[in-house]
């Protein structure tokens, strides 16, 4: 009994020892554990298949007993979005394939140039303290590690493990994301400015304008008609009708102050009760006061591990802070991250991460 | 012969075995069912069971090697699980300590509370290794829960738990 005693002791020991070495080898991401990890899923994968398979009736059985009023209003809700909603998607589509071509036109990259694979949700994070979600893609479709996943609506996370047939996407409320986007807030002032051009040899005077004004130029006895189409948090797009004019051409150039400004600064998860936030965000004057409201889209760049411009959220909060440190902004995530199903991983990687060939 | 055959029939293997099922329903059926939006936690419960019966020594291994299993399946390190598992088996082992022949309801507090602390182990050996963040006011609505549904699935536990770890000689 005691020499029992004294091996299960001995084994304690062990099992103690050993989880401390895993622990630090797996923080230092070593291939040995990912190695293991790979070999305990061999086994692991027809029982937990097999499991998934007799347990699917009784999970059904508790989401239609628990979850039945919370779908009838849910549906309520989606109808009428999608009647509020139909029109802007029609006016949007038109934007988006517009500053696609515009984009494609100079030679930027855009997201419809970046390949894409759909996947399924599969399943969620077994502990209560770990916001991930397991998808039912892996590298076998060029899934790698790092890559952004979107749904509909804009980014939820960030490929965090990758397998065959399936990968581990950590969401953005997880407290280990962290991502550089952009804030970008609009101008207060929307004045323009029209130039009017007689010739070559007059210098050109400026007017200010305010937007949505009809307006007379009397240099040159020509009527320009000035629209402006505001969506929250995008620059002003100032379109100009051309003037008649007896020899006399017309420009509209929008001031520089107004143009909406970017900020960089970097999203952190906060757990699932909590928004995430986004901290560095210099302090500087010519950003302006940010409003609630204002879009956070991904900053993209050489070794962001996201390409630029994929819409996370919009500020909910703003969290002022004393001296040169600048405000921290909670987020509200456009994506519903409780209720997700299909979603998108962009084959992204940066040129960092880009293996030579 | 003899030795492979006593190394199959023995208590460990079983325990591999056994939670091999466990870790398999606690990531599929329990990660859907969430009461209250949290995740009731199974192994932990098979591990709190194990040393409530059994002791802090044999509550200790079962948690280490429980939580060695399930740290493959998490994205957490692997490694970290288990010394929290491992904590929470040791902690219920100590009614055995205490009373040597501890009544039902004795047994049941147990479960409960060490369900509860072995809920707050984990984020705090998070912590430890410099994955902070979880360590908010949630985490007693999620022990609180956890405590109770463990509490409720604890009879099919314990029954699981003695047909698992209870000695047998091999007869050949």
């Amino acid at each position: 009994m005691a020499v029992a005693q004294l091996t299960r002791r001995r084994a304690i020991i062990l099992l103690v020892l050993t989880s401390i070495i895993l622990i630090t080898l797996d923080l230092q991401n070593s291939s040995a554990i990912s190695g293991l990890r790979n070999i305990f899923s061999t086994v692991f994968r027809p029982v937990e298949s097999t499991a998934r398979v007799i347990t699917r009736p009784i999970s059904n059985g508790w989401h239609g007993i628990f979850d039945y009023n919370d779908v009838l209003d849910e549906n309520d809700r989606l109808r009428e979005r999608i009647a509020q909603q139909e029109g802007a998607t029609i006016a949007a589509a038109a934007s988006v394939r517009l500053a696609q071509e515009l984009l494609a036109l100079n030679g930027l990259p855009t997201l419809a140039g970046i390949n894409a694979v759909t996947a399924q949700v599969i399943g969620d994070s077994p502990t209560n303290f770990s916001q991930t979600i397991e998808i039912n893609q892996g590298n076998e479709s060029g899934i790698r590690v790092g890559m952004p996943v979107l749904n509909a609506a804009g980014l939820i996370g960030k490929i965090t493990k990758v397998f065959s047939d399936r990968s581990v996407v950590m969401l953005i409320t997880d407290p280990d994301f962290a991502l550089s986007v952009k804030v970008v807030n609009s101008p207060r002032q929307t004045t323009t400015t029209t130039i009017a051009k007689s010739n070559a040899a007059v210098p050109s005077p400026v007017v200010p304008v305010e937007p949505d004004a009809s307006l007379d130029t009397e240099t040159s006895s020509t009527t320009t008609t000035t629209t402006t189409t505001t969506i929250a948090g995008f620059t002003p797009s100032v379109t100009t009708l051309p003037a008649v004019p007896s020899g006399v051409s017309s420009i509209t150039v929008p001031l520089a102050s107004d143009l909406a400004v970017r900020e960089t600064g970097v999203i952190e998860g906060r757990g699932p009760s909590r928004q995430p936030t986004v901290r560095f965000i210099s302090n500087a004057v010519r950003f302006g006061d940010i409003q609630a409201g204002v879009p956070i889209v991904t900053a993209g760049g050489s070794r962001s591990l996201s390409p630029p411009d994929i819409l996370i959220g919009k500020v909910a909060r703003v969290v002022e802070r004393l001296g040169s440190a600048g405000p921290v902004l909670e987020i509200e995530p456009v994506a519903d991250l409780t209720n997700l199903s299909f979603l998108r991983v962009l084959l992204y990687q940066p040129i960092t991460e880009k293996a030579t060939p | 012969m003899i030795r492979f055959l006593t190394i199959m029939s023995s208590r460990w293997t079983r325990l591999v075995l056994v939670l091999l099922i466990v870790i398999s329903l606690q990531t599929t059926l329990f990660a859907e069912m969430r009461p209250f939006g949290v995740a009731a936690q199974l192994v932990l419960l098979f591990v709190v069971v194990s040393g409530s019966i059994n002791g802090s020594t044999i509550g200790a291994l079962t948690g280490l090697i429980a939580g060695l299993m399930y740290d493959f399946v998490l994205p957490t390190p692997v490694g970290l699980t288990s010394l929290a598992l491992g904590l929470a088996g040791a902690t219920a082992g100590l009614l055995v300590y205490f009373f040597r022949e501890p009544t039902w309801w004795m047994r049941l507090i147990t479960i409960g509370v060490v369900s509860l602390l072995g809920e707050v182990y984990y984020p705090l050996a998070q912590t430890v290794v410099g994955l902070d963040g979880w360590l908010q006011l949630r985490i007693i609505k999620v022990a609180i829960v956890v405590a109770v549904c463990n509490l409720v699935l604890s009879p099919i536990a314990i029954f699981v738990c003695r047909w698992t770890l209870a000695e047998r000689k091999l007869s050949v």
